[in-house]
């Protein structure tokens, strides 16, 4: 066990790609998150047209895999003239993907949510665009929040796969590395070791998150 | 004249649940042909008692005899066997959802008592002609009404040869009209001259069925003796409260026979 | 329009059939996945509900590791640090398979636990009554009424595995995604190929669903309902 390889060789490499993979999964996180909240409540309260196209993204952005959809944005828009760099491939098909889980989420919230919320705030004066912002939006974002909790712990997981694009994030070094100096079963037992932890980390965050947004009387049964 | 042991014998029976005493100190015996029925409110440990028998349940004090030898709940094999000739009618019927009716009484011929198939397919359809459900016998619990499958949970006991049978509030869960099968089935059963531990509210039909009444409240057993001697001529007065009062509700006020 | 030999068309059009031959390997891997994730998931799930406390804990972290830790960085792992350091030689192909298998095998455990909770305790209290054994009780009691709860889930397991079995062509396995890759280098037709083939696991998703909904009904109990 040569100590100094990992303080040398593998701790700096790893906390570069830490940082790529942080660069990547927060802006990821926070666009996915915005995309699946419009996408979602246009499935619901959007006009025909929007409801149509939302429904549209849904299913192909939750039925391509992941991986596919990467590609098309790395690999594909090229053949088109359009060439995005590693990163802004990732971070574009990583939203899109995870904005259309959210959009699921976000949409089975706001159907749970009691027809009589929107007529009273329409009674009140609201429009229904504010209605659904101001009323509807808070409370299914608390309901949808195991969800997209469980999908952003998802985001975290699969952020590792910016590394087939050829972004080199956590798992991008960790291949380099272990590549260089063949020594696959430490450097990657480390680096599924980080990914525990951060796993972990959210999961717990998620967790008191969900224990302090909750109202008395409004949670439903979940699994 | 001294009488036959008896089949079934428990001694000081304790049980408690989260610090609550549930049972404080239960005996009780069954010589062959007895039939004792259990009274008493709600919470007195009637049903549990009965769970206690077969071990559903674990007691902190106490023992269990079968013709006289001990039972030990931690001899697994000696345990199974004991539970088969201890059969339990449950208040929920608890048939096997996934089986028919057939199946529901096969299973543990097949399963328990190692019958071969056909071997045990005659005997199911034989116990369940025995409780009036032959053309039942293809059903799933879920297509059967609640007296069918008190029924057949009576048919799937009485397939492993019981020596003994508990009964827990076997008609509490049924509509009226569905009671008086239940009822039907349980006195044949009686008549046959099967030794009987029955729990019920309905004191008209255990007073008709009863050798014995036995007032159970708050853990403890009050008072026994003939369904004349507690119904009409009990010696506590919290028993002829309780007689009293289930009387009323039961028989529409009328004295029990 | 590409730089290629061919025209775009054409191109697509001849390999075509490669790709589609991947879609074999696609199922077999998927399949295999999902069978290893069943027989494993089932042993977990029992031990979780009826083990002593240290075998549930042993449960709870396998659950906790192969929920936790991301697929590629498994496959790299076990392909190119633990088999390495054993010296076994496996084929990508098996590995991908058994890589697959343990991460769902630790989802599935959840969900058959969760199966197993909500069949009724009366269930198990009538299986002791006529003197089964807990084992025997869990065989042919508890188990067959909390697979039929569980079937549900799988559909959702299925469609899983199937988009997570592209990732297995980072080890080289010749399934649909290495496939497309190969042809698409070869004929520079990255986007209309890549688009094919998310269309066809689209497709492979939406058939195994319908197959999936179909076994539900054929294994129903008429009135079962929870």
């Amino acid at each position: 066990m040569d100590l100094s390889f990992y303080t040398q060789e593998v701790a700096p490499a790893l906390l570069r790609g830490l940082w790529v993979s942080l660069g990547l999964i927060l802006p990821s996180a926070v666009f996915g998150l915005a995309i699946g909240v419009l996408a979602g409540t246009l499935r619901i309260y959007g006009r025909p047209l929007w409801k149509r196209v939302a429904e549209i993204y849904g299913l192909l952005f939750r039925g391509f895999p992941l991986l596919v959809q990467l590609y098309l944005w790395y690999f594909g828009l090229p053949q088109l003239g359009i060439y995005l760099s590693p990163y802004a491939a990732a971070v574009i098909g990583f939203s899109l993907c995870s904005g259309a889980y959210h959009a699921e989420y976000i949409r089975g919230a706001l159907r749970s949510i009691k027809q009589g919320q929107l007529q009273a705030a329409r009674a009140l004066g609201f429009s229904r665009t504010r209605a659904v912002v101001s009323i509807l939006l808070p409370q299914a974002i608390r309901r949808a929040l195991p969800g997209c909790g469980n999908e952003l712990i998802y985001l975290i997981k699969y952020s590792s796969l910016a590394y087939m694009v050829t972004c080199i994030e956590l798992t991008g070094e960790a291949k380099i590395l272990a590549s260089l100096f063949f020594k696959y079963l430490e450097v990657f037992f480390v680096v599924g070791a980080v990914y525990l932890a951060l796993v972990s980390l959210a999961s717990w965050g998620l967790r008191r998150l969900e224990d302090i947004v909750s109202i008395p009387g409004f949670e439903y049964v979940r699994r | 004249m001294s009488r036959p042991e008896p089949i079934l014998r428990l001694e000081n029976i304790h049980k408690s649940y989260t610090g609550q005493e549930v049972l404080k100190g239960v005996s009780l015996e069954l010589h062959r042909g007895d039939i004792k029925v259990i009274i008493g409110p709600s919470g007195s440990g009637k049903s549990t008692l009965l769970h206690c028998i077969n071990f559903l349940v674990t007691f902190e004090q106490g023992r269990v005899w079968l013709h006289e030898q001990e039972i030990d709940p931690a001899d697994k094999p000696r345990l199974h066997a004991y539970r088969q000739k201890v059969g339990m009618i449950f208040q929920d019927f608890n048939l096997f959802d996934h089986l028919t009716a057939l199946d529901n009484v096969q299973i543990g011929l097949v399963r328990v008592k190692k019958i071969p198939k056909r071997q045990a397919r005659e005997r199911a359809l034989s116990e369940l002609a025995r409780v009036g459900l032959s053309d039942h016998v293809f059903k799933y619990p879920a297509e059967l009404s609640g007296g069918q499958k008190q029924r057949v949970s009576i048919a799937r006991a009485l397939a492993m040869d019981p020596e003994v049978m508990l009964l827990d509030e076997p008609t509490s869960a049924l509509d009226p009209e569905l009671i008086g099968e239940v009822h039907a089935v349980i006195r044949n059963l009686a008549a046959g001259g099967m030794t009987m531990a029955l729990v019920t509210h309905e004191i008209g039909f255990a007073s008709g069925l009863a050798k014995e009444i036995l007032f159970m409240e708050n853990g403890l057993i009050l008072e026994q003796g003939t369904p004349a001697a507690i119904l009409n001529n009990a010696t506590l007065d919290r028993t002829r409260e309780f007689c009293a009062k289930i009387a009323r509700l039961h028989t529409g006020g009328r004295e029990p026979a | 329009m590409g730089r290629g030999i061919q025209s775009g068309w054409e191109a697509i059009a001849e390999g075509l059939p490669y790709i589609l031959g991947g879609i074999g390997v696609t199922l077999t891997v998927v399949g295999g996945a999902l069978a290893m994730g069943l027989a494993l998931g089932l042993f977990l799930s029992v031990a979780q509900v009826y083990g002593r406390p240290w075998l549930q804990r042993v449960v709870g972290v396998y659950v906790w590791f192969f929920r936790g830790i991301p697929l590629l960085v498994l496959l790299f792992l076990i392909y190119f640090g633990i088999l390495a350091a054993l010296e076994i030689d496996l084929s990508p192909f098996t590995i991908a398979i058994v890589v697959l298998g343990l991460i769902s095998s630790a989802y599935q455990s959840q969900v058959l636990r969760g199966a197993i909770l909500s069949v009724p305790e009366g269930q198990m209290k009538a299986a002791r009554a006529i003197g089964m054994s807990d084992a025997r009780a869990i065989a042919f009691i508890i188990l067959p009424q909390a697979l039929r709860l569980a079937l549900p889930g799988w559909s959702n397991e299925y469609t899983v595995i199937m988009k997570d079995s592209a990732v297995t062509y980072a080890l080289g396995v010749a399934e649909l995604m290495a496939r497309t890759n190969h042809t698409a280098s070869r004929t520079y037709q990255h986007f209309w190929l890549y688009l094919l083939v998310g269309f066809i696991y689209m497709l492979l998703t939406w058939l195994g669903t319908k197959a999936l909904h179909i076994l539900e009904e054929r294994v129903a109990i008429s009135g079962y309902t929870r």
